[in-house]
Parts: structure tokens; C-alpha cells; sequence
């Protein structure tokens, strides 16, 4: 059965457009084009790049796919096309299953509020019922290991803090959920020091092999190769080369050796 | 599947219910008395316009004028800071936006609900001058009947005003004009007589039917005739369509623009 399947899709952003944006100007361009004064291309320089090109693939059920690339090759925006946060320009996107995509921690926090606060929050932002955070809520508080804090306010926590809050809070909140898609953005990495490293290692790979479909994004090479039964390469919006992890690794590390 | 959707809409309104009430703690963070600001606002207009009552026209022809003048205040209170916080608000949640598969809405809603939390406050200073002049309180009730359609009418404008603040990036100066202006073309410190062509031009405003409706009602115990029910109700349902369109239209590319 197949979780996943895109079928040439097609997207661009268009960049330098914040300065063309504004209410006058708009005015001025649709006044210009009602009296023929000056073309909207002209007028508006609109650059577009193209940040998936021609993307095709499928992923079976209980998979594990991981995406490569260089920074800027559209691996982030891949995951968010499959997560429906972007719509393609063109090409199909079906996705069968509950999805989560979860990506790199760090700004969810509120600072002005406390620890116990911002887990009902982020909570409730990832889907759960306040119920339902209520029963994991000790599990995360002490998973990341911050019971002593669960009345402090968030911004006197350190950074390391913060980053085991956050994982903790996104972690068990996925695995409360169960979901059938699992689409990680670059938090293969652990977060915090040694001791909190190891933990978090370990709940990733309990996450990955509960049986979810997993795509991850990662620039840990060593991660990707660990983990997935199968690696995308992309280079600017393409896929280069889809297929076993250590074959195409081995050809991306080769391709890409300063 | 109904049962589904059920439960979408209650997740929307809960997490936009939750997403308000953390909010509005960091408002008022660290301090009861915080909520004393919210009267600053309608509180300080109230004595200047008290104090220039003098020399303002057709005042004095004005029943119980500070309660009068009051609900038209907080009244507009409430239209201001719920369209305000909508300009900026899908950008002031990018990294929820980018990072979350989380429906849009519920910021939205949450704008509405905040603006609904500090109006109860508000609503205290009414229900003083209600005791102090000794008018029925059972007006209070009215007030809360219509200023449903009123809140209906407003987070219709939000949905449309958050989509247009995106898209136009300078809306927010536009707005902090608007928002002046309104202050002065709607009865709020004066009243509009029927054959002056101030209450021709006041029948173009929105704001007008509901501010003379709930002040009728809730004050003076006159209750909307037919014409100014119907009138009420096509402006919050039209306003709440119109404005859901737009966004429903528009929604799926917000997070290439932030």
C-alpha cells in the first residue's frame, strides 16, 4: 500500500516581492495597466525560483525515507508540499493516513508564560485536547527532565532548557497522536547536552519504528544512512537520484567533496 | 463522517479558545492589576468627552449620555483592537504557520475571543453607570443578544482584514487611519438625528445599526424593530461569508508570503 504519492509536481516562490507588496503600489500598477502607461512587468521586477521541479515518488507503507541535499535544494519545501502547507503549482500530492510534520525546534515557546502553561499550549497547537495533554503531562515534564521549573515562566530557562522543552513537548505529542505520516524536518539531530542526547536518540528511533511512515529530512548523513530504507537527492527543486541509502549517500558525498 | 467534521470544529474552537486565554496572560502578565489597563483605554476618552460635553452639539439632547456614550465606546473598542490585531496577525504567527499543520482559523477565532475577554471587562464599567443611574439591568441582557451579531459582524471583517493585511504589507498604516476616522463618522460621542445628512451618511456605516440598536435596546429598552433585526442579521451573516470566502480563498498560499 502506498502512503505517499507525488506525481510531477511543480512549484515556484517568488522572490523580491516584499517591495512591490505595498497598497500604493498595487494601486499604482493596476492604474498603469488601465491606462496602458507601463507594463506590470515593468513595473513589478518579479523573480521566481523554482524549488521543486518535476518531483515524482512514492513511499509504501512503513517506510523510511530520508531527503538529501544542499542547503537551499527545496528539501524543506518538499515536506511542507507533503504536509499541504505549500500547494503545488502543479502536479498531485496524495497522501493517505493521519500526517504530522514536525520541524526543528525552537520558537513555539511563549516566553512569558510558565513551563506548565506552554505544554497546554504547544499541546493544543499540535492537536491534542486538554484532556489529553493532562495525561502526558508527566511524562514530558519528565522526560525532559524540568520538574523543578514547572512553574517558572519560560524565558529564564536557558537554551538547553528550552530545546529539551520543546522536544519533549513535540515528541510525546507525535507519539500520543500516532500518525501514519510522520514527515521530520531536520530533527534528526538531538537537542541539549550528552545525558539528554542519548534519551532523545532513543525516542526518535522509538518514533521512526513504531510503524509510521517516516520522509526526514537531515544534513547527518550518518543519521539518514542509519535510519531510512531509502534516500532522495535533490539539487535545486530535481530529484537527482532516488534509491538505496548507501548508494546514493556514497554518490552525494563524492558529488559534493570540497 | 459528520461526526468527524463535528469534531474538527470543536478542535478549532477549543484551540482557538486556549491559543486566546494564553494571550491574554501574557497581556496581563504577572499582575491582577493588569487588567486594569484594559479600562484605561475606554476610561480616559469617557472623562475627556464627559469633560467636553459643553461645548460638543446635540448632546444635551442625549438621555443617561455617559452610558450612552460608554457602550459606544467599548463598542468600538472592540471593532478596533479585533480588526488591529488582524493586519499583522498572520505574519505575527509565521513560525506556527511554517512549522505546524494547524488551520488557520483558529487565529483568527483567538483574536475574537481576546477582544471578547477584555469587552466583559469593559462591560463592567457600563454595569456600573447601568446602577448608578438606575437603569434595568435586564437591558444587559440585550446587549449581549445583539452584540452576538455584533462579534459575528467583526470576525467576519477579521477573516477578510488578516488575508488583505498579508497581502498588502502596509495595510497596518492604512488601518491606523481608518480606525481614527471611525472613531469620528460613528455616533459615538454624538448622536445622528433622522433628515441631517450625517444620518445619511451614517447609514453606509456598518457600525451605525449596531451601535444605535444595542444602545436603544440596552439602555432606553426600545427593542430592534423588524427592519433593524433583518438589517442586523444580513450584515454579521454576509460579513462572516464574505470574509470566510476570502480567506478560505486565499489560505492555502499564506505561507509563501511570511
Amino acid at each position: 500500500m502506498k502512503r505517499i504519492i507525488i506525481k510531477n509536481i511543480n512549484k515556484e516562490f517568488r522572490v523580491n516581492r516584499r517591495e512591490n507588496d505595498s497598497f500604493l503600489a498595487k494601486i499604482l500598477v493596476f492604474f498603469f495597466r488601465l491606462t496602458g502607461l507601463s507594463k506590470e512587468e515593468r513595473f513589478i521586477k518579479v523573480h521566481t525560483i523554482r524549488v521543486a521541479d518535476d518531483v515524482s515518488f512514492e513511499v509504501e507503507k512503513g517506510e523510511i525515507v530520508g531527503i538529501i541535499g544542499l542547503n537551499g535544494s527545496g528539501k524543506s519545501t518538499l515536506l511542507r508540499l507533503i504536509a499541504g502547507i505549500y500547494k503545488p503549482d502543479s502536479g498531485n500530492i496524495q497522501t493517505t493516513g493521519s500526517l504530522i510534520y514536525l520541524s526543528g525546534f525552537g520558537q513555539g515557546l511563549q516566553p512569558l508564560l510558565t513551563m506548565k502553561e506552554n505544554i497546554y499550549l504547544m499541546g493544543a497547537m499540535m492537536g491534542l485536547s486538554q484532556a489529553e495533554i493532562l495525561t502526558r503531562f508527566d511524562e514530558i515534564v519528565d522526560f525532559a527532565g524540568l520538574r523543578d521549573f514547572v512553574n517558572t515562566k519560560v524565558y529564564q530557562f536557558s537554551s538547553g532548557m528550552s530545546a529539551r522543552l520543546n522536544f519533549s513537548v513535540a515528541m510525546f505529542c507525535v507519539s500520543h497522536q500516532n500518525p501514519e505520516i510522520l514527515l521530520l524536518d531536520e530533527v534528526l539531530g538531538g537537542a541539549g547536552d550528552i545525558e539528554f542526547e542519548g534519551k532523545a536518540l532513543s525516542k526518535i528511533e522509538g518514533l521512526i519504528h513504531s510503524g509510521s511512515t517516516v520522509v526526514a529530512v537531515s544534513h547527518d548523513l550518518s543519521m539518514i544512512s542509519k535510519y531510512c530504507d531509502r534516500v532522495i537527492w535533490l539539487n535545486k527543486g530535481k530529484v537527482v537520484k532516488i534509491g538505496k541509502s548507501a548508494e546514493v549517500i556514497g554518490e552525494y558525498i563524492a558529488n559534493n567533496e570540497w | 463522517m459528520t461526526t468527524t467534521i463535528k469534531k474538527k470544529y470543536v478542535g478549532i474552537i477549543s484551540l482557538s479558545y486556549s491559543l486566546a486565554k494564553a494571550n491574554f496572560k501574557v497581556r496581563n502578565e504577572a499582575s491582577y492589576l493588569g487588567i486594569l489597563w484594559y479600562l484605561l483605554n475606554p476610561l480616559s476618552f469617557f472623562l475627556i468627552i464627559l469633560y467636553l460635553r459643553g461645548v460638543l452639539f446635540s448632546v444635551a439632547t442625549i438621555a443617561y449620555y455617559p452610558v450612552y456614550l460608554m457602550v459606544g465606546l467599548i463598542m468600538l473598542n472592540f471593532f478596533n483592537q479585533s480588526i488591529g490585531a488582524s493586519i499583522d496577525l498572520i505574519r505575527n504567527n509565521a513560525w506556527f504557520i511554517k512549522s505546524i499543520k494547524i488551520p488557520y482559523e483558529v487565529f483568527v477565532l483567538s483574536i475574537i475571543f481576546q477582544a471578547i475577554f477584555s469587552h466583559i471587562f469593559e462591560l463592567s464599567l457600563v454595569a456600573i453607570l447601568f446602577l448608578y443611574f438606575h437603569i434595568p439591568l435586564i437591558g444587559l441582557i440585550w446587549y449581549i443578544v445583539i452584540f452576538i451579531f455584533y462579534a459575528l459582524f467583526t470576525l467576519g471583517l477579521s477573516f477578510l482584514f488578516s488575508t488583505i493585511g498579508l497581502y498588502f504589507s502596509d495595510f497596518g498604516n492604512i488601518w491606523s487611519i481608518i480606525s481614527q476616522l471611525l472613531f469620528f463618522v460613528t455616533p459615538i460621542f454624538y448622536v445622528v438625528i433622522p433628515g441631517n445628512y450625517v444620518y445619511s451618511g451614517s447609514l453606509f456605516n456598518p457600525l451605525f445599526y449596531f451601535m444605535t440598536s444595542i444602545r436603544n435596546a440596552a439602555i432606553y429598552g426600545v427593542i430592534p424593530s423588524f427592519h433593524m433585526a433583518i438589517a442586523l442579521f444580513l450584515l454579521s451573516s454576509c460579513s462572516v461569508m464574505f470574509g470566510f470566502f476570502i480567506f478560505t480563498r486565499y489560505k492555502g498560499r499564506f505561507a509563501e508570503f511570511i
